[in-house]
């Protein structure tokens, strides 16, 4: 039998904690080992630290951890923010380290690689590169890895609203990028890890300026300037909106924004990369400069369906989010200042999953798409289209008690859709703060005889405005071309408009 | 989109002294690299690997072939033979030449090369080893690492042409597992992130405890 040797390290207010002698993991700085209770993991760094990186995780796993984790509601960040919870020393060796909770079970591999895990994945991290290009999705991983469009769509809410409260409290994050946010396509989880590294601007400056593939341009620009240059540009919190973007885009089209065909060294590879990515970045799908497309012809074969993007525009992932690629990819690339909040993608992501459709074709690999606002819906990753009547539930709100205004978000309908509070009232957000009751389902979609029908299970005001009859819980009423029906009566009542399309 | 390849080169020393253990804990080493790497979905997509032999003869095992299609054959001695380390340097130049992609119409070119020579002695081709120092040099590999394996190994020669050098003490299958867990750590780097140092001196990861780093 093999003796797990034990060893023991401290924090400053004497909690003790053991962990096993064998190292599981190291990174760029720190060596991992896992605590012997199976909760935790501790990360001793290899080097000493200096008074600032101390004073930083100190504060880390002090007053941040407190303002974020202790307070209503906290729990809910723990799924999504690893945080580091102690600051410990080796009672041998005095090595600092720092204390997190080790990933939840689903971060780690079940099947692993296709052909019963021939890479010997399984029980390995389910590091976001695997799932970032398609050769690594669609060749190497298992099937049943893969998951599906709307897995990713959740797990970009996920990560944006991570994002989101990192930059509420004033942090950045410095580091996002696919190695950096562990991602559970299986059961729609996202994780952002290393977060010791955190940014407070004007307070403790970024270590890193990043992971390749998610630098911002302006940072790679001035890469070589002195670092306390002022025209150098460090990680902030509009750097972590651009790798955010990054991430978005990587996840639901599997390409990256920057890399197309455009060449600006032909000799120094390092400089072309360094000027594609930096001062001359430009966006692959950029509306009037084409000159970085992807060039078709040396994809290889598993790239070239997502390396198309006349079939696979950005556009097909709705108008919300369209507007925020162009925002980051066109306008913000160059302009910080421009570039969308990590709260505007959450809530443009939310937005549009209720404009997705389930595919018709039960085989289809993906599984969702967004209603392209055509009479001519159709899967754009396998090419099935809608059949049959399609209701569209257009939302309106009023801000007066009078007048209903479009409040540029729409509901597509299928069967078992369901209408949620956010739907029903205005006021109401879908995001973390939403109590257990504000989850609840209440009222939901069925097609019947050939008639598309919503069944009230707990709207108490929905009335019928074309014959000002209530719809009283329990019953249900059909839908049809240009019905408006109030769902709620009180302050922040929704009124939706239907429109059906019979999809040709 | 577009993935540039990482051209990785390995030149393994399979002179007589190499016999018996030594070889046999290089051919474990490398098993265990070839799998590590696959394991890492950056390496898996733009490693392109290629391994070379050295005695009397340079065998070239396999050119540059895309990780997921390696096949790593067993290496083995012959009973006793020089080390023609100028040889196989004078092959990785010329495969340097005529495999590296330049960026051009036809896509955007190769990484820089990366470099692993790994000896147990001392070049016996001191000659053609010399020209070739400075053919080496002049490549644009974006890192050359020489092994010097067991007491016999001359650093000095290694340095002459390697950016960095590593040296085992022993050549045991712990030191070459350990040198070649550090070699596949090396080429992951890439993906890792960068400091804020305008240095760049701080690509590679730390060698484990059984390596010394002699530059």
């Amino acid at each position: 039998m093999v003796m797990t040797r034990v060893r023991r390290a401290h924090s400053e207010d004497g909690k003790a904690f053991e962990f096993e002698e064998t190292m599981i993991g190291s990174g760029g700085m720190k060596d991992v080992y896992f605590s012997m209770d199976g909760q935790n993991a501790v990360a001793f760094y290899r080097a000493a630290l200096d008074a600032t990186a101390m004073e930083r995780i100190n504060i880390l796993t002090g007053r941040y951890k407190e303002r974020i984790f202790e307070q209503d509601g906290g729990d809910y960040w723990k799924n999504l923010l690893c945080w580091p919870t102690h600051v410990v020393k080796d009672e041998q060796d005095g090595r600092v380290g720092i204390v997190m909770p080790k990933y939840q079970t689903h971060f780690f591999f079940e099947h692993g690689s296709f052909n019963n895990d021939v890479l010997g994945i399984c029980g390995k991290e389910k590091e976001g590169k695997w799932y970032a290009s398609p050769r690594n999705r669609f060749k190497f991983l298992a099937t049943n890895e893969r998951g599906n469009w709307l897995s990713y769509l959740r797990i970009c809410i996920l990560i944006a609203r991570a994002a989101k409260r990192l930059h509420a409290a004033g942090l950045a994050h410095s580091d996002l990028s696919y190695k950096n946010v562990l991602v559970d396509p299986v059961g729609g989880n996202a994780c952002i890890i290393d977060i010791d590294g955190l940014v407070v601007p004007g307070r403790f400056p970024p270590d890193v300026i990043g992971t390749p593939d998610f630098i911002a341009p302006e940072v790679i620009k001035t890469q070589n300037l002195q670092r306390d240059d002022p025209k150098r540009f460090l990680p902030s919190i509009d750097t972590d909106r651009y790798a955010l973007a990054v991430l978005i885009y990587i996840y639901m089209f599997l390409r990256h924004p920057l890399k197309g065909k455009k060449i600006h060294d032909i000799d120094d590879v390092d400089r072309d990369e360094q000027l594609s990515m930096g001062e001359k970045a430009l966006f692959v799908e950029h509306h009037s400069d084409s000159s970085n497309r992807i060039d078709k012809k040396i994809l290889r074969p598993e790239e070239t369906f997502w390396g198309d993007t006349n079939k696979l525009p950005y556009t097909i992932a709705g108008p919300y989010l369209a507007k925020l690629f162009e925002q980051a990819f066109i306008d913000g690339l160059h302009f910080p200042e421009a570039r969308p909040s990590a709260d505007e993608w959450e809530q443009a992501l939310i937005k549009t999953v209720d404009l997705v459709q389930p595919c018709a074709n039960k085989s289809c690999e993906q599984g969702w798409y967004v209603f392209d606002n055509s009479t001519r819906p159709k899967c754009p990753f396998c090419g099935t289209p809608h059949k049959g009547k399609l209701p569209i539930l257009n939302l309106y709100s009023s801000r007066d008690g009078a007048d209903f205004m479009p409040d540029n978000h729409r509901l597509m309908v299928y069967t078992n859709q369901a209408l949620f509070p956010w739907h029903v009232n205005r006021l109401i957000v879908p995001n973390e703060r939403m109590t257990d009751a504000q989850k609840e389902r209440v009222g939901y979609f069925v097609l019947h005889d050939q008639r598309w029908l919503l069944v009230n299970e707990n709207m108490l005001g929905l009335t019928d405005m074309t014959t000002k009859q209530a719809i009283t819980i329990g019953e249900h009423i059909e839908l049809k071309d240009g019905s408006q029906l109030l769902l709620s009566k009180e302050n922040g009542g929704r009124l939706v408009v239907v429109q059906m399309v019979t999809a040709r | 989109m577009s993935v540039r390849r990482l051209p990785v080169y390995i030149a393994i020393d399979t002179s007589g002294s190499m016999r018996g253990e030594p070889i046999e804990s290089v051919n474990v080493g490398l098993q265990a690299m070839l799998q590590a790497m696959r394991q890492d979905p950056y390496a898996l997509e733009s490693v392109y690997l290629s391994v070379f032999t050295y005695d009397i003869e340079v065998k070239e095992l396999f050119s540059l072939t895309p990780l997921e299609d390696v096949q790593m054959p067993i290496i083995s001695c012959p009973q006793s033979g020089p080390t023609h380390l100028g040889e196989v340097l004078k092959r990785i130049v010329e495969r340097f030449d005529g495999d590296i992609k330049a960026s051009n119409t036809e896509g955007k070119g190769d990484w820089r090369p990366m470099l692993f020579v790994m000896t147990d002695g001392v070049p016996s081709d001191i000659q053609l080893f010399n020209t070739m120092v400075p053919e080496i040099k002049r490549r644009a590999f974006a890192s050359v690492i020489a092994c010097a394996a067991g007491p016999k190994a001359k650093t000095e020669y290694l340095k002459k042409f390697a950016n960095q050098v590593v040296s085992l003490d022993t050549t045991d299958s712990a030191a070459f597992a350990a040198f070649f867990k550090w070699v596949s750590s090396s080429i992951a780097a890439g993906s890792a992130s960068s400091g804020v140092s305008t240095e760049k001196a701080d690509v590679l990861p730390p060698p484990p405890d059984k390596i010394q780093i002699v530059l």
